[in-house]
C-alpha cells in the first residue's frame, strides 16, 4: 500500500471542506491537523471531527490516526 | 435473525449503556498499544476515574470491525460516558482541560 503523506491528507480534506486555514503534519501513519473552517460554526468538537471524518470517508482506512484541532475563523483569530 | 453487524452493535449498545464509563482502546490501560489510547487512559486517570470498563479492540474482532458504525466515528480510542460518545483522545483532553469531562463523569457515576 502506498504511504500517505501529510500533503495527501491535506488534499483529501480540502476536496470536501472549505478551509480558511489547513495545516497537516504526520509520519505516514499518525497525522496532526489544524483546521480552520466556517463549516465548524455552531458545532461541538465531536460534530466537527465527524464532519472531517465524513469528508475523508474511505481514506480513513489508510490513515491510521488523525489528531485534530478544529477552529472557526473567529476562534482562530483569538488563538493567535 | 440478526447478522454479525447487528449482534456486534447490540453488544456495544449494552456495554456503553450499562456501564457509566467505557473506553474502547488499542491494548489495555496497563499496556496501551497506541499513543492515542495511552493518552486517553492518562486523561481518565487525571480526572480521578478509578473504575471503568476498558475494551481492548485488538482482542475483540467485532468491536474492532463494527464500533465505527455505532456512533459514526471511525477511529480508536472512543470514550463513552453515560452511554454517549464523548470522542477520542483529542476531545477527552480538551474537555478535561476545561473541566467539562469531570462534570460528565460525576453525573454518570451518580446515576
Amino acid at each position: 500500500m502506498m504511504a500517505v503523506t501529510p500533503d495527501d491528507v491535506k488534499n483529501y480534506i480540502q476536496q470536501g471542506l472549505a478551509c480558511e486555514r489547513l495545516q497537516v503534519d504526520g509520519d505516514g501513519r499518525h497525522f496532526d491537523a489544524v483546521i480552520v473552517s466556517r463549516a465548524f460554526e455552531g458545532k461541538a468538537m465531536l460534530q466537527r471531527q465527524r464532519l472531517v471524518f465524513q469528508v475523508l470517508g474511505d481514506k480513513m482506512d489508510v490513515i491510521h490516526a488523525l489528531s485534530m484541532k478544529t477552529f472557526t475563523p473567529e476562534e482562530w483569530s483569538k488563538q493567535v | 435473525m440478526m447478522d454479525a453487524k447487528q449482534i456486534a452493535l447490540e453488544k456495544i449498545r449494552k456495554t456503553v449503556t450499562e456501564n457509566p464509563i467505557v473506553l474502547y482502546m488499542k491494548g489495555t490501560p496497563q499496556f496501551p498499544q497506541c499513543g492515542f489510547s495511552g493518552r486517553a487512559v492518562q486523561v481518565l486517570k487525571r480526572c480521578g476515574v478509578e473504575h471503568y470498563v476498558a475494551v481492548n479492540v485488538l482482542a475483540d474482532a467485532e468491536a474492532y470491525e463494527y464500533l465505527k458504525f455505532y456512533a459514526d466515528f471511525p477511529t480508536f480510542p472512543q470514550c463513552y460516558i453515560g452511554g454517549e460518545l464523548i470522542g477520542g483522545s483529542d476531545i477527552m483532553l480538551s474537555m478535561a482541560e476545561q473541566g467539562e469531562l469531570q462534570k460528565l463523569i460525576e453525573a454518570a457515576l451518580r446515576r
